[in-house]
């Protein structure tokens, strides 16, 4: 198993933009996947737990962002 | 910090803001303000730029590039991913992240070393150039752009 494995980048700069490159990356898939996850009616709860942090801290992160975007997100549980 | 700008200087971190926003990047990096610099019309150090066929199309596809040459790195590829192809609004006002603060200290120190009572544009890119790790650097190396030969032109015109 292990051969199918990718090695580490042998220079740790590469190593360390490749960390850089995830985290844009990661954002950039929580920006699409809220912004998915309220269009099929999703509440703020229930998306904390899915990412597994404090709704206070999805609705900060994404509640100006999207405001007027005719997506809204409810309290209520579905 | 920002009292000491001129106004070219300014007008560049203003850009970068933009910029920043119009990526849908939380924070002002470094890269945002070579964008800046590279998209506008702030003299010598847009001169500087373009002679190094760095125009802001060419440095965006740089960045690109090194974004998908560093996910790689890792396994990944940008192209798995159904991402929409206008990006999202930003979250707030960009904030100023490490790498574009480290850039204006050293636009700062410049300055100061040069005897320079403001801080101009040719003075933030020396700051941006002068960066040994992170985006700025890999992404010029990638577009085989010599960084220190292209900072030590911006210093020599600063005088």
């Amino acid at each position: 198993m292990t051969d199918t494995l990718p090695d580490l980048p042998a220079d740790p700069a590469d190593g360390l933009a490749a960390v850089v490159a995830l985290r844009r990356l990661a954002d950039r898939l929580e920006d699409a996947g809220v912004e998915r996850a309220l269009a099929d009616g999703w509440t703020w709860e229930q998306m904390s737990e899915a990412l597994g942090v404090t709704r206070q801290a999805v609705h900060k992160k994404h509640a100006k962002r999207l405001a007027g975007s005719g997506l809204a997100a409810t309290r209520r549980k579905r | 910090m920002f009292e000491r700008f001129a106004k070219d200087a300014a007008k560049v971190v203003h850009d970068a803001v933009e910029e920043a926003a119009a990526l849908g990047s939380p924070t002002i990096e470094a890269e945002h303000l070579l964008l800046a610099i590279a998209g506008g019309r702030h003299g010598g150090a847009t001169f500087l730029l373009e002679d190094a066929g760095l125009d802001a199309d060419a440095l965006m596809a740089a960045l690109e590039r090194e974004h998908e040459l560093s996910l790689a790195a890792a396994g990944v590829a940008i192209g798995d991913f159904e991402l929409p192809a206008t990006p999202p609004r930003p979250r707030r006002t960009p904030s100023f992240a490490t790498s574009s603060k480290r850039a204006l200290e050293r636009a700062l120190k410049v300055a100061v070393a040069n005897h320079s009572r403001r801080v101009g544009a040719l003075h933030l890119l020396v700051g941006v150039l002068r960066a040994e790790f992170g985006t700025v650097p890999r992404a010029l190396a990638g577009a085989e752009v010599d960084r220190i030969a292209l900072a030590t032109r911006a210093e020599r015109m600063l005088g």
